[in-house]
């Protein structure tokens, strides 16, 4: 199997099982719990069906949306994740190389492995930080400071992440990062060997937007959860959120709203957007999924701020019924990190255009021409 | 197993299964995508049940209704469906001979194997054809042309393959038409002999109805999809279908309709019918399933259209459920496909007996005596 044969989400997501070790994997691949908020993220989508109008003249197709004030040429964009430097020796260079190929944002991570000064010299379209709220004042101001000056267009504060998530898969593998070498992982480390000579040879593994201040993650050894868990502020709230907000000064999103309540909130703090999301799956298992939830949230903020939906994207029509419903855009972390690990950029960019030729054909079959034309006309919701 | 041993669908698909070469069986086998709609269109049917009348002195009931213009022995149809001679050397002449013996519809598709003529001349049961509107309309028009000197009842347009769908079973098989023998599927073409016998010794494969007016899919290797993409017309819209119904003067059905909205639009430029369908579930994936929609559509349109419901037909009972929702008829592809690949015009004769059977029997369980007795009384939705 490679590249060519890769024809959907799920094709890159076996390939990537082939390339990489299974504890880096099962970090991908895993969630909270017993992954049932994973999993219904992309059922969610089944429960309603999508009704075209035809003969409506549908040869040009503009799949253009704007989001935090910026045109982008598709209505989805690479949702900020971390570590990419594991999945591919080329981490965020890749995605965001692939990302700006297609004109639309990349989402980079306070986790990132590639720092955000090398983005933006990298590529020059519409880029978001996804920031985490660390105990370290000094930390979070100096990250602020770094992202303003590299001009971002975008600050995203997670805020599902108030602890580590259970997940289950990396207690078993002994996932950390860095990547340790376990006993019980050796095998699969071994049986990678590019994966292990490329990590050994292409750089070193950084996350360069924490380690002048904290060791765990790149000189310690640590699972992400427990990262979260020891490093992020517990005691984050609703007026940090603003100040962070009008620390920044440009478009602010809460990454990680899930009740219609936060949601009103969130435009009250100043906030030009929010993802509704639930970390795809990797914090509460059990709690709603974005595509169940959306609606609601959509009438009660969808004119005043963007939203977007993220999570359990893996197909054009799962994009096409969230925009129906009246997201500004979708996200999410799976929907590229398979393609990355499984052949860098190249992956990352046959992903986004399968995504995109997805999406047009699906546009020409409803019988639209650009994303206005999706309304709530276009579905219904089975009984 | 042989045709005997055929009790049911199930049965005829592991039949044609054994019959054809992979590629080919996979290409009527499969839907869009992750084939949601495809199951849904079947799995809609269990959601609804039946509630008998008793000691209503069926006797022998009448399964007769009048559709196109012409009344037909079974309420269920063969649907126009493309390159049959793929399936069995004497394809459409076999599906064609078939329902004239037991009185119901044949349609041609556009992409028929034979020609209106060829076909007409073996047959006088009733017939339809299905027009695909090219982007030269000197083939629409000579197409229309034809049938009307062949004498068909009536015709459909085809109005959802504004652009091919997403089949991802053909990329892995490497269908085309002409099949193209790759490594990987020669294995199971090598196994089937003699279906690779027949192919090579009957006629040349052609598409009988387009060979005068272009090359495309009969000298050159080129997949269905490529066809669809190149020669259907994306700028189809509701004039150039009233153009047709008007040059073709005769019963006329838009094929692929599904909203509301386009139902009564319908109406408006003069169609007598439409045919609900999503093509099978091969088009648009996650959109919605014809037995789901149906009710609404005949609530809104009255007794203005004709409805036929196209999609997810395996049982008796499925069609017996389709009419008390509102359907004047039903037609099924993949069904009679399969017992064409599995046993030729016996083949198609042994399904067809089959549903008229079951439809027969499930009549008089039902305590009906004949087709407009089955009304919405005689359903209940489980919610």
């Amino acid at each position: 199997m490679n590249l060519k044969d890769c024809h959907n989400f799920y094709d890159f997501r076996k390939l990537a099982k082939k390339k990489l070790p299974s504890p880096i994997f099962h970090y991908i691949d895993g969630a909270a719990d017993d992954e049932i908020t994973y999993k219904r993220n992309s059922s969610a989508f089944n429960d309603v069906d999508l009704v075209p109008n035809v003969l409506r003249g549908v040869e040009n197709i503009d799949l253009s949306t704007t989001i935090f004030g910026k045109k982008l040429d598709l209505p989805f964009y690479c949702a900020p994740t971390a570590l990419q430097r594991l999945f591919h020796h080329d981490g965020e260079r890749a995605v965001g190389k692939a990302a700006q190929k297609f004109n639309t944002m990349f989402g980079v991570s306070a986790l990132a492995t590639v720092s955000v000064e090398e983005i933006a010299s990298l590529i020059d379209t519409p880029k978001m930080f996804q920031f985490y709220f660390h105990k370290d004042r000094g930390l979070n101001s100096a990250v602020l400071d770094r992202v303003k000056a590299a001009k971002f267009d975008v600050m995203a504060l997670t805020v599902d992440t108030i602890t580590g998530g259970n997940r289950e898969r990396d207690l078993r593998t002994g996932f950390t990062s860095p990547p340790k070498l376990t006993l019980s992982s050796l095998f699969s480390f071994v049986s990678k060997p590019m994966w292990g000579i490329n990590y050994l040879t292409k750089g070193k593994f950084e996350l360069p937007h924490l380690q002048d201040y904290v060791q765990e993650g790149t000189s310690t050894a640590t699972s992400i959860g427990n990262y979260f868990s020891s490093m992020l502020d517990q005691s984050m709230n609703w007026k940090d959120a603003e100040k962070l907000c009008s620390d920044w000064g440009g478009h602010f999103a809460l990454k990680g709203i899930m009740s219609v309540d936060d949601a009103k909130r969130a435009v009250d703090i100043g906030c030009t957007g929010i993802m509704v999301s639930n970390h795809g799956g990797r914090q509460l298992d059990g709690s709603r999924s974005p595509f169940d939830q959306l609606k609601e949230i959509v009438d009660a903020v969808g004119d005043k701020i963007d939203v977007i939906c993220e999570g359990g994207i893996q197909r054009g029509t799962h994009i096409l019924k969230a925009l129906s419903i009246g997201a500004k855009a979708c996200s999410g972390g799976r929907l590229y990190l398979y393609a990355l690990a499984a052949a860098g950029q190249a992956g990352v960019e046959r992903a986004l255009n399968q995504y995109r030729n997805e999406l047009e054909r699906d546009m020409k079959l409803m019988g639209c021409t650009k994303i206005s034309d999706l309304n709530r006309n276009n579905l219904k919701f089975r009984n | 197993m042989n045709l005997n041993d055929c009790y049911n669908f199930e049965d005829f698909r592991k039949l044609a299964k054994k019959k054809l070469p992979a590629p080919i069986f996979h290409y009527i086998d499969g839907g869009a995508d992750d084939e949601v709609t495809l199951n849904r269109n079947t799995n809609a049917f269990n959601e609804c049940d039946l509630v008998p009348n008793i000691l209503n002195s069926v006797g022998e009931p009448d399964l007769s209704i009048t559709v196109f213009g012409t009344k037909i022995n079974m309420p269920l149809f063969l649907s126009p469906t493309a390159m049959q001679s793929l399936y069995h050397p004497d394809g459409d002449k076999a599906s064609a001979r078939a329902a004239e013996k037991y009185g119901t519809i044949y349609s041609m598709s556009t992409m028929a194997s034979f020609s209106i003529e060829e076909v007409s001349n073996i047959s006088n049961g009733p017939k339809i054809f299905q027009l695909y509107i090219h982007k030269d309309q000197s083939i629409t028009d000579d197409l229309i042309d034809r049938c009307k000197d062949a004498n068909f009842n009536g015709m459909c347009i085809t109005v959802d393959t504004i652009v091919a769908g997403n089949r991802e079973r053909d990329h892995r098989t490497g269908f085309t038409t002409p099949p193209k023998f790759n490594l990987e599927s020669l294995m199971s073409f090598v196994m089937r002999p003699k279906w690779v016998f027949n192919y090579f010794t009957n006629k040349k494969f052609e598409l009988a109805n387009l060979k005068n007016k272009t090359d495309k899919g009969t000298n050159i290797a080129k997949s269905v999809m490529e066809y669809i993409n190149e020669q259907y017309d994306p700028a189809m819209n509701w004039k150039d279908a009233e153009y047709c119904i008007k040059k073709w003067n005769g019963p006329m059905a838009l094929k692929g309709v599904m909203s509301v909205e386009d139902a009564k639009k319908a109406i408006d430029i003069g169609c007598t019918s439409i045919m609900i369908s999503n093509h099978g579930g091969r088009q648009l994936d996650g959109s919605r399933a014809p037995f789901d929609q149906v009710k609404a559509i005949r609530d809104a349109v009255g007794d203005k259209l004709e409805i036929i419901l196209d999609g997810g037909i395996r049982r008796g009972t499925h069609v017996l459920k389709s009419l008390a929702a509102g359907a004047t008829a039903c037609s099924f592809g993949k069904a009679f496909l399969f017992s064409l690949g599995a046993g030729g015009q016996q083949g198609v004769e042994k399904l067809l007996k089959n549903m008229r059977e079951e439809i027969k029997r499930n009549m008089i369980l039902m305590g009906c005596k004949n087709i407009s007795e089955l009304d919405s009384s005689k359903l209940i939705y489980r919610k």
